[in-house]
């Protein structure tokens, strides 16, 4: 084992004293400063562009100008923003009260319904009707139809007084005939 | 001796003093580049990229202790590159022929060295089954003489890791000399 350390030691020592020597460090001083001369051409033509467009952002008043500009520009985003944030709450509130009116609209429908519903069961036994949409619609319809019409004898009896006492004369004499009952 | 005035001076764009600093450091690079990569022209062109990348990033250096490090830090990156383009051109080394002059050179006692195809050769000889990670370890460790932490700057690598390839990187060494030495 000495002697392998002894043998790899040697070898190290070696090759440390056998440092690598640049025989030629003009050529690549030379070379180096022809690249990076041509280098610093076309990186002057880009500086040149570039200072030319965006060299007066490096003037302290604009600079502190654009600071101030871009501020104000976030306070107002920011104001904006709250605006159309309350808006949006606003026209969603809106959209729920016009909901309201339509669920209220179709409740009246169907409250109608159940009233016709509810009256014409009386009639039946409990839990023995059965009644599409379609015959409800239906029904409905002559409901309201019979309520135009009624509407329309009531006006023809108060345009015609003979009419409404001869018709007044006939209602008591049936309410008398059923209290007689 | 590379000083920070140095540097600074080259900032300007100072070519005459770039050339300076270019004359005192490619040594170190080249130094490093060969023991690598067993080339001279590729040594050579990596030292010269190296300058240019150098140029290039002047205004990043803060002191002369880090100008070091960064330069071998650029050289190795480069070098990495170069030895993972090579992995697909496979070298053929002689290696009868290598130790033999090893032999001859441990001999001849300690006042002997290698001239540098020689250093390329026996190096090429001991690191050939050595990964680029251990190869760079062992090459600044035990050749360049440079400090754990030095390494760890110019790698990457951290201290244990440095630790480990480098063990692994001996052992092979000493285990090729004890075969063939």
């Amino acid at each position: 084992m000495l002697q392998e350390n002894e043998k790899y030691d040697k070898v190290l020592y070696l090759l440390k004293k056998s440092k690598p020597l640049l025989d030629s460090s003009e050529n690549i001083e030379n070379e180096v400063i022809k690249r990076i001369k041509n280098i610093g051409h076309s990186d002057r033509m880009l500086n040149e562009v570039f200072d030319f467009l965006f060299g007066w952002i490096y003037i302290g008043w604009v600079r502190r100008c654009l600071i101030v500009a871009s501020i104000a520009l976030v306070l107002v985003f920011a104001y904006q923003q709250a605006i159309i944030l309350r808006r949006i709450d606003y026209l969603s509130r809106q959209t729920i009260i016009s909901g309201k009116e339509n669920t209220n609209t179709h409740a009246d429908e169907m409250e109608k319904m159940l009233v016709v519903l509810r009256n014409a069961g009386r009639r039946f036994p409990s839990n023995s009707i059965t009644i599409s949409e379609k015959q409800m619609k239906e029904l409905l319809e002559s409901v309201n139809e019979l309520q135009l019409k009624y509407k329309d004898l009531e006006n023809m009896i108060e345009s015609d007084p003979e009419l409404k006492k001869m018709i007044q004369k006939k209602l008591m004499e049936n309410n008398r005939i059923k209290i007689n009952l | 001796m590379i000083d920070i005035e140095l540097i600074e001076e080259c900032r300007g764009g100072n070519f005459n003093n770039f050339r300076k600093l270019v004359e005192l450091t490619s040594p170190l690079a080249y130094s490093v580049a060969f023991r690598m990569l067993g080339n001279e022209d590729q040594a050579k062109d990596i030292v010269q990229e190296t300058m240019v990348t150098i140029w290039q990033k002047l205004n990043k250096i803060k002191s002369a202790e880090g100008y070091k490090s960064w330069i071998y830090k650029i050289v190795v990156n480069k070098c990495y590159d170069e030895m993972r383009k090579r992995k697909r051109i496979p070298e053929f080394v002689t290696d009868e022929l290598a130790w033999k002059l090893i032999s001859n050179k441990i001999s001849e006692g300690p006042s002997a060295a290698l001239e540098d195809n020689e250093t390329s050769m026996v190096i090429a000889l001991l690191t050939d089954k050595l990964s680029p990670k251990q190869k760079a370890v062992f090459i600044l460790s035990d050749l360049e003489e440079m400090s754990n932490d030095g390494i760890s700057e110019i790698t990457g690598l951290s201290k244990s890791t440095i630790k480990a390839n480098l063990y692994h990187a001996r052992k092979s060494i000493s285990e090729k000399i004890e075969k063939y030495l």
